[in-house]
């Protein structure tokens, strides 16, 4: 234990020593002091004093709390914390690995009575320690910033703590893996910046192709729900032909097979083509990380928590009321969002950390193995 | 007292160590270390001697090997917790200060909190380092981090110290102070293992040496057992002629010419003590007096003048350099089947 506890105390050590730790810490207390600079009137929102009129961020469409809680929720984490932060996070901690490796370095801790496994899984609990600190701090300047502008003192903003760090998880394990097979920070940063953009392409990829396959089979129930009523009707004007032959009844049933001819034309064009590709990039997904749904349901989490589901449900019915179209088609928003908040914690959560696991177990088989 | 086999602070046997199932850095090396003596290892670059270390504390893992480290086998990490470590070209937390470093890796090697603070305290003043104890090490110079890395190794304190190269980078003034330490500990009873190029400094403090080449052991056991069989007596002749130096020892040489330069006599004495004779000197293989008058009254009765007479005993340099020209490598026990080289040390 003592070993541990010492391994902690000199990475708090090392990470104060750093500067992008303290440039990261100042970075995050700014934004986080942004949000007082911002204030809600009746009639829109104000920077300082600078006043911006607006038909939803008014105090009448939202309280205070919920006012600052949105702009957390929305800049404060979907903004800092998941990009620019982690980028910063990333530079920070990509060398410890390396470093620790290097010749001469590594000789000193493996000469101690403390298993090379052991040494491996602190130093890699020390890199996310950053992480922790850093977010830590944030959620903390930001929860006096909302009590005491907002009034709302809203203890589930600390939940984006683990939410974060989890997510920064995923990216840091590939870059120990990375810097314990290079030892070079420089291959580490690149490759790990790299994968995010990877998986983060494999996600857009795979939503994108969900509501291209959502819209088409959209499309497909209302056409043959349109050829059904097409049957329908021309099989009403055919009756109405044989009984009553006239000119009008022969256009209508000449007319009707026309749409139908075409409808059914259009029916077989769609035979299904995102659904494999859509399958394929699931299939994909499912044993890469999912940076984007895991901070997705700290928003998740957040709204419920912090009371905001109606910022959340305003948001929704926003993009489910949007006129968005796909190829003339209006894409389905609420199958869409239903299908990805049927994505449950224990796909998203579960599948990224068994990726972290195999990630790290691979990482940790290197460092284990390797002569120094 | 003869040291049993768990009696050795270091008893390693066998130790084989192959790169990329290409490099042999390492082959069937047997080496054992009494405790409480100071030992030396060593070797040209490449020649294994890092690796050995490095197996010893597990930084390596040894393709086989088998033996114990103060009774343990070879790689039993508790052990660890009993051994004290510098590695050549340590690199430290430059965000530590030397006091910080010491409790740190004494820390790790699960030493007691009140027992590190009040070690650091003894061995920065043991090195020198009172002074500079709160300074951070960026500051250091090389010879102040040799110091306090010196420190380290003996911050949990250890019964065995494996030290590779702690002179380096060291100035004269440093390495005596380090001298001092390390006979400071042989006192204490503890176990110091030194790897080093410095043959002279090993020379002065180290009780045992091993020397290897080419990853095997080509010569191990205390100076003097090395030393003794290559020392010998030198006879300086005033103008010997090669009739009366081969009439003076009938039969003894191979040539039956003069000796060319860079090419002596050597033979073999009636007593079997070897002889050597290159033109102006004459070196005969015993080491006492009084065993060597025979030798006198032989140059004398043959009208040869010595001009001066001396015992030649090889210093460990001469060792080393023997051992590394020695292609085969001859083992301990054979060394001093051959003539020595020339050169020597009274």
């Amino acid at each position: 234990m003592s070993q541990t506890l010492a391994l902690i105390w000199d990475a708090y050590r090392d990470l104060n020593s750093r500067r992008m730790f303290w440039i990261v810490l100042i970075l995050s207390a700014l934004v986080a002091a942004s949000f007082a600079a911002i204030g809600v009137t009746s009639t829109g929102f104000k920077i300082f004093t600078w006043e911006i009129p607006s038909p939803i961020l008014n105090s009448k469409e939202l309280s205070p709390g919920d006012f600052y809680k949105s702009i957390f929720l929305n800049y404060g984490i979907g903004f800092w914390l998941t990009w620019l932060a982690t980028v910063l996070a990333l530079i920070s901690t990509a060398s410890l690995f390396p470093d620790f490796l290097a010749g001469g370095a590594v000789d000193l801790y493996l000469s101690k009575p403390i298993s090379r496994l052991r040494l491996f899984l602190t130093k890699y609990a020390c890199g996310l320690l950053f992480v922790g600190l850093q977010i830590g701090c944030f959620c903390g300047a930001s929860f006096v910033v909302i009590g005491l502008r907002g009034g709302a003192w809203e203890p589930g903003i600390f939940l984006a703590v683990p939410i974060v760090v989890l997510f920064f998880s995923y990216l840091f394990c590939f870059c120990v893996l990375i810097g314990v097979w290079t030892r070079s920070t420089v291959a580490a940063v690149l490759l790990t910046f790299l994968f995010w953009v990877f998986t983060f392409g494999v996600h857009t990829t795979e939503v994108t192709l969900l509501t291209f396959k959502l819209t088409e089979e959209s499309a497909a129930a209302r056409l043959d729900k349109l050829i059904q009523s097409d049957q329908e009707r021309l099989a009403n004007w055919q009756r109405a032909k044989a009984t009553r032959p006239t000119t009008q009844n022969s256009d209508y049933v000449t007319m009707y097979q026309n749409d139908l001819k075409s409808d059914r034309a259009k029916r077989q064009d769609m035979h299904g083509s995102f659904v494999r590709p859509h399958a394929i990039f699931y299939d994909v997904k499912t044993v890469l990380p999912k940076t984007s749904e895991t901070v997705a349901l700290l928003e998740r989490m957040l709204i419920s928590s912090a009371r905001l589901e109606h910022v959340a449900r305003d948001r929704q019915d926003d993009s489910e009321n949007s006129s968005a179209e796909l190829n003339g088609n209006p894409i389905p928003m609420r199958e869409l969002q239903a299908e990805i908040r049927s994505r449950s914690v224990g796909w998203i959560v579960g599948t990224s950390v068994g990726f972290e696991a195999v990630v790290l177990a691979l990482a940790a088989w290197i460092f284990c193995r390797r002569d120094y | 007292m003869s040291p049993t086999a768990s009696g050795y602070a270091i008893d390693l046997q066998n130790v084989t160590k192959i790169y990329r199932r290409r490099v042999h850095a390492l082959q069937d090396v047997s080496m054992r270390v009494n405790r409480g003596e100071i030992f030396g290892l060593l070797g040209p670059n490449g020649a294994g001697k890092s690796t050995l270390v490095k197996i010893m504390v597990t930084v390596v893992r040894p393709t086989s090997a088998h033996g114990t480290i103060l009774g343990h086998a070879i790689g039993h990490k508790a052990t660890l917790g009993r051994v004290g470590y510098l590695p050549e070209n340590h690199r430290f937390p430059r965000y530590l200060s030397g006091r910080q470093v010491i409790e740190f890796f004494s820390a790790l090697a699960k030493a007691d909190r009140s027992m590190r603070k009040k070690r650091a305290a003894e061995l920065l003043d043991l090195v020198g380092m009172t002074a500079w104890a709160d300074t951070q090490i960026s500051q250091y110079s090389k010879g102040m981090l040799q110091r306090v890395g010196l420190a380290q190794a003996l911050g949990a304190n250890p019964d065995l110290i494996i030290l590779d190269e702690p002179s380096d980078g060291v100035d004269p003034g440093g390495r005596r102070d380090i001298r001092q330490v390390l006979l400071h500990l042989r006192q204490q009873g503890a176990t110091v293992f030194i790897n080093s190029h410095l043959l002279s400094e090993l020379e002065s403090v180290c009780d045992r040496v091993a020397i290897l080449v080419g990853g095997k052991v080509a010569r191990q056991g205390s100076v003097n057992e090395l030393t003794m069989p290559k020392q010998c007596y030198l006879f300086e002749l005033e103008s010997p002629t090669w009739p009366a130096v081969a009439a003076t020892f009938v039969g003894a040489f191979d040539l039956g010419a003069p000796p060319a330069p860079g090419r002596p006599a050597r033979g073999w004495l009636q007593d079997k003590s070897w002889c050597e004779f290159d033109g102006i000197a004459l070196r005969v293989g015993r080491t006492e007096a009084a065993n060597v008058q025979d030798i006198i009254d032989a140059l004398r009765k043959n009208n040869l003048v010595i001009r001066r007479m001396q015992l030649i005993r090889p210093s460990l340099e001469d060792l080393f350099f023997e051992a590394m020209t020695d292609l085969t490598t001859q083992p301990a026990a054979l060394s001093g089947a051959r003539p020595p080289p020339l050169s020597g040390r009274s």
